[in-house]
C-alpha cells in the first residue's frame, strides 16, 4: 500500500477541503490517508448539520414592538447634518465643494465690486432712476383710476362732513374690537374640565 | 409597505440611507431583514426564548436610536451582529456571576448568613414555552452547541449557520482572524467529539 504523501491534514488544510480549494497534492493525501479522511468527513458532517439548522424568528409583532422604543431620526437636526457630512470620504468631498463653491463665488463677487466701484455706483443710479420713475407711474395711474370711479364722488361728499366720518370710523372700530373679542373667546382654552361621554 | 422603493432591491446601505432620513418603513425593512438571524444567534447563545427576544429587541432599539452613528464603509450586518453578540456575551457573563453566588453572598462569614443569601431552587415545572424550546434546541447537535464556550459558540454560529466569511466574524468580534480560524477549528472538533456516539 501506497503511504500516504506529506504531513497530516492542518485545520486549514481541512477548511480548504470544506470549501472545496484544497490543493492537488493535498487532496491525494487525503484520498491515501484514512485518519485524515476520516477526521475531514466527521467535520463536513458537522458542517452540513450546522448549515441545517431552522432560523428561528422571535414572536409575531417584534417589529412593532421594537418601533415603539425606537426614536427615529430627524434629517433635519444639526447633529444629523454634521454625522451626514462625516459620514464617508464622498459625503465629505461634497460638503467641502459646496462649501468652496459658495465661499469662492462670495470672494470673487466682492473682489469684482472693489475692482469695479463706478461701474458698481453707475448701474445703482441707473436701478434706482428707473425704480423711482416706474413708481411715480404707477402711483399716478392708481390715482387717475380711483378719481375716475363712479363712486369716487359720493365718497367725497361723505368725507367732506367730519361728524359723518367720525361716526363711520367709530362703528367700524367697535365692530373690529367685538371681532377680535370674539375670536379670543373661541381659541381660549376651557378653564374647566369637560366630561367625556364614553 | 405599498408605497415607496421596491425594498428588495435596495442595499443595507441604501435602506439606512432612507432610514436616516426619518422614513419609518425604512427601519422597518431592516428589522424585517435582521429580526431572523439575529433572534436565532441570540436564542443559541443563550437558549432562552423570552431571554432571546428581550436581547434581539434591546439590539434592535440600540442600532436603530444610533443609525446615524453607523458608518456605511462596514457591512450593516456585521453591525448588528457586532451589537447582538456583545448583548449575548454581555448577559452570559452577569449569568456566571450569578451562578457563582449559587451557595450565598462571597461576602457572608457565618453559615447562617450563607444559607440566607443562597439562591433557593424550588422544583419547576415545565411551561408550554420550556416545551417549544425543548423540542427546538433539543437536537443532539443543539445540545452540543450549548456546551460550547460562548466565544466559539459565536464564531461557528456566524461561520456555519449564518454563513458569514472569516473576516467577517473576526470584525464582528473585534478578534484577529488567526483566532477566529483557530476558536472555529476548536468549536468543530469539540462538536465532533460531541457527537462521535453518533457516527458509530
Amino acid at each position: 500500500m501506497t503511504p500516504p504523501p506529506g504531513p497530516h491534514l492542518s485545520p486549514d488544510d481541512v477548511e480548504n477541503w470544506l470549501t472545496g480549494i484544497l490543493d492537488a497534492e493535498r487532496t491525494r493525501h487525503l484520498d491515501l490517508c484514512p485518519e485524515c479522511f476520516d477526521r475531514a468527513q466527521a467535520e463536513r458532517e458537522i458542517v452540513e448539520q450546522l448549515a441545517a439548522l431552522p432560523l428561528m424568528g422571535p414572536s409575531e409583532g417584534f417589529a412593532d414592538r421594537v418601533m415603539a422604543s425606537v426614536t427615529m431620526a430627524d434629517p433635519f437636526a444639526l447633529r444629523s447634518l454634521r454625522q451626514r457630512i462625516f459620514a464617508s470620504r464622498r459625503s465629505l468631498a461634497v460638503a467641502a465643494s459646496l462649501a468652496l463653491a459658495v465661499v469662492g463665488s462670495m470672494a470673487a463677487s466682492i473682489a469684482w465690486s472693489l475692482a469695479n466701484q463706478d461701474v458698481l455706483v453707475a448701474a445703482g443710479q441707473w436701478v434706482l432712476a428707473q425704480g423711482t420713475q416706474a413708481g411715480w407711474l404707477a402711483l399716478r395711474a392708481l390715482a387717475s383710476n380711483f378719481i375716475e370711479q363712479p363712486w369716487y364722488e359720493s365718497v367725497r361728499s361723505f368725507a367732506g362732513h367730519p361728524g359723518r366720518l367720525g361716526a363711520a370710523l367709530g362703528a367700524a372700530s367697535l365692530a373690529y374690537l367685538s371681532g377680535m373679542f370674539a375670536l379670543r373667546r373661541l381659541l381660549a382654552l376651557p378653564s374647566q374640565q369637560v366630561a367625556h361621554v364614553a | 409597505m405599498a408605497e415607496g422603493p421596491e425594498w428588495a432591491r435596495l442595499t443595507d446601505q441604501e435602506v439606512v440611507l432612507l432610514a436616516r432620513g426619518g422614513r419609518e418603513a425604512a427601519y422597518r425593512e431592516l428589522v424585517r431583514r435582521y429580526e431572523r438571524p439575529v433572534f436565532a444567534l441570540l436564542y443559541r447563545m443563550v437558549r432562552d426564548r423570552e431571554l432571546a427576544e428581550d436581547l434581539s429587541q434591546e439590539t434592535f432599539v440600540k442600532a436603530l436610536n444610533a443609525i446615524d452613528s453607523y458608518r456605511p464603509e462596514f457591512k450593516f450586518s456585521s453591525w448588528i451582529f457586532k451589537i447582538a453578540n456583545n448583548a449575548a456575551i454581555d448577559h452570559l457573563r452577569r449569568r456566571e456571576l450569578d451562578t457563582l453566588s449559587l451557595d450565598g453572598s462571597p461576602h457572608a462569614e457565618t453559615p447562617e448568613a450563607m444559607q440566607a443569601t443562597a439562591l433557593q431552587i424550588g422544583a419547576r415545572q415545565e411551561s408550554p414555552l420550556d416545551a417549544v424550546q425543548a423540542r427546538e434546541l433539543g437536537g443532539a447537535i443543539e445540545a452540543a452547541i450549548g456546551r460550547l464556550r460562548p466565544e466559539y459558540r459565536s464564531c461557528i454560529l456566524l461561520r456555519h449557520v449564518e454563513g458569514r466569511a472569516y473576516e467577517e466574524i473576526a470584525e464582528i468580534l473585534d478578534l484577529p482572524l488567526g483566532t477566529v480560524k483557530t476558536y472555529i477549528h476548536r468549536a468543530r472538533n469539540e462538536l465532533r467529539l460531541a457527537l462521535a456516539h453518533l457516527r458509530e
